[in-house]
């Protein structure tokens, strides 16, 4: 009773409570957080067992650091060729993608002429095409054009992107109309007040809508493993695959080459994880 | 007197503006002309070869491409294995998607707070969606392992009896489904955090004062001002999880066959994947494409139908 006068009491141990569950609150959540970090951290491991280690019940946890297995998987395959392409066919696929959805976005924002929306509906049009269809298509026309088995057939098919449009009008439309008529005005050009107004102010939009088509070429696999057979012009990830699927491969090995294929973007994450995070809040569904 | 020259001026005007407007159409046309290549090229014209493409018999080398009607359609509709890989398709699907709104809100939520600890935490949940899944799979098969796997050891700590994983036809697409949850959750997670973002906090205030507790304001309030958001990661999850194909390819490709324990992972796109580019039936898997097609367009009717009972709009 004296208690509750002088105001203590239930507030007390009401704030008690809340403090108790915020302290609960952060330890679920962090357990959560790190069950989204452990598959990699156990690749990580096994990565760098002592084959003693390997073959145990239940597994340790603990990294032994024998990088043995980095320098054995390093021989394994050209891996430098693999990187090399991988980057090769991710570059020309945003330079393209960019450039294409810079040009397209500006004519569907700053020129007027008939017909205009139309063309924007037949350009959104493409997000109603199921991939799946396009998987055999694809195939039959990159064969007919005789580019199978290229890195070409691994970007072209990627040269349009409507995401990249969508973003850039999105973000063109924002711009005041008065900075068009005042280029007009002092008798700019169409790819004049693009290069130099335009473009430089789109920088973040161009950085995002680079980073998707990026992660996304990087990480891409079905494709390339359908329109490629020789080595010599295939990405990481089929290379990887095919280690994967010869038989007797030394488990550190391979998780060896998994972290090696995995570890550049992590490191690319690390820096730009609030581009991506803004990037998906603003063109949500238009990635996919 | 003074109104004649009126006209003349207007007339050279608009001769003037029209010769802009060609000038600028000719712009334009020519700054178009590079994006509308390529959709052309390797979108609008597969998509209209895809519609097409299952009535022929195509043969890539052979010059005889020749009608083959309704053929392949009724091939495919009376194979066993489609059937079967519909199934697991429809079955992958409903797992994926109860559990990608469920798990995306839950941990939005728990982890939406301001603080550094709490950002910290959602670049983990977020990192897994930018990793690369032929390399990421080889970690979770290693998990997976039935004989020195870490979640037969977790079972085993909880003395729960072993499970055969990746190996069993019952847990083989559960397994799929846990890794692509791993993988792409993080995706869902930063679109509810959006969504969470944007609710007014005024509303959720007011409710507080008047005595409504946590779970009551997260029913009546948050979760129906999610909706149009669950509806969107809905479709989302559909679409993704009927194009599913690497995590299947990496995670039983190390079995005799992808696809398997006996055909359980076989979903429509592995197939076709195979009738196409294993056996070279191009017509064949571009019929069962075009069923693909259907299902998911029918999908998302019913889904856009249905939403009409759940989602609330602002």
């Amino acid at each position: 009773m004296t208690k509750r006068v002088r105001g203590g009491g239930p507030n007390r141990s009401h704030r008690a409570y809340r403090t108790i569950m915020r302290g609960f609150r952060g330890v679920v959540a962090l357990a959560v957080g790190l069950s989204f970090l452990f598959p990699l951290y156990i690749a990580g491991v096994t990565s760098v067992d002592t084959p003693a280690d390997v073959f145990v019940f239940p597994p340790h946890l603990v990294p032994d650091f024998d990088f043995q297995p980095y320098t054995a998987m390093w021989h394994m395959a050209p891996w430098l060729m693999y990187f090399g392409n991988t980057a090769f066919i991710t570059a020309t696929t945003i330079a393209i993608a960019l450039a294409t959805s810079v040009l397209a976005a500006y004519a569907l924002t700053f020129i007027e002429f008939k017909g205009r929306s139309a063309l924007f509906m037949l350009v959104l049009f493409v997000l109603m095409v199921p991939a799946e269809a396009l998987l055999i298509p694809n195939y039959v026309i990159l064969h007919q054009m005789n580019l199978l088995n290229t890195r070409w057939a691994q970007i072209l098919p990627y040269g349009g992107s409507v995401f990249g449009v969508f973003l850039l009008r999105q973000f063109f439309l924002s711009l005041p109309t008065s900075y068009w008529d005042a280029a007009r005005i002092d008798g700019a050009s169409h790819l004049r007040f693009l290069w130099s107004v335009a473009l430089p102010l789109a920088k973040p939009v161009l950085f995002t809508i680079g980073l998707y088509i990026g992660i996304g070429s990087w990480n891409s696999f079905q494709w390339p493993l359908i329109v490629t057979v020789s080595h010599q012009v295939q990405p990481i990830e089929v290379a990887v695959q095919r280690l994967m699927s010869a038989h007797s491969v030394d488990w550190r090995r391979l998780s060896a080459a998994g972290i090696m294929a995995t570890l550049p973007l992590v490191v690319i994450f690390l820096f730009v994880q609030g581009a991506i995070v803004r990037g998906l809040s603003r063109g949500e569904g238009l990635h996919e | 007197m003074t109104q004649r020259p009126l006209p003349e001026s207007l007339t050279i005007q608009t001769s003037a503006v029209r010769a802009r407007r060609r000038h600028d159409i000719g712009h334009a046309m020519v700054l178009l002309l590079p994006l509308f290549a390529f959709l052309i090229v390797f979108t609008y014209l597969p998509a209209a070869v895809s519609l097409v493409l299952g009535f022929y018999h195509y043969h890539l080398l052979g010059v005889n491409t020749t009608f083959g009607g309704l053929g392949d359609f009724k091939e495919a509709l009376t194979y066993a294995v489609f059937w079967q890989a519909l199934r697991n398709t429809l079955v992958f699907a409903l797992y994926m998607i109860p559990a990608t709104l469920v798990g995306a809100v839950a941990i939005a939520v728990l982890i939406s707070e301001k603080s550094r600890y709490y950002a910290l935490l959602r670049t983990f949940v977020l990192l897994p969606y930018i990793t690369p899944v032929i390399a990421t799979s080889i970690g979770w098969l290693w998990m997976f392992n039935p004989q020195y796997g870490i979640l037969n050891a977790m079972l085993h700590w909880l003395h729960l009896p072993q499970s055969q994983w990746l190996l069993s036809p019952q847990l083989a697409m559960p397994s799929i489904a846990l890794y692509t949850l791993w993988h792409g959750l993080g995706f869902d997670v930063v679109i509810v955090l959006s969504a969470l973002s944007n609710m007014p906090h005024h509303v959720m205030e007011a409710a507080a004062m008047d005595g409504a507790t946590a779970w009551t304001r997260f029913r009546r309030i948050t979760l129906p001002l999610l909706s149009p958001t669950l509806f969107f990661l809905a479709i989302i999850t559909t679409i993704g999880t009927l194009q599913a194909f690497s995590q299947i390819f990496a995670l039983t490709g190390t079995q005799a066959v992808a696809g398997g324990p006996e055909n359980s992972t076989l979903t429509l796109i592995l197939l076709i994947y195979q009738t196409a580019f294993d056996y070279f039936h191009f017509s064949y898997a571009a019929a069962m494409a075009l069923i693909l097609v259907m299902i998911i367009l029918g999908l998302t009717v019913i889904q856009t139908w249905f939403s009409k009972r759940w989602v609330f709009y602002q």
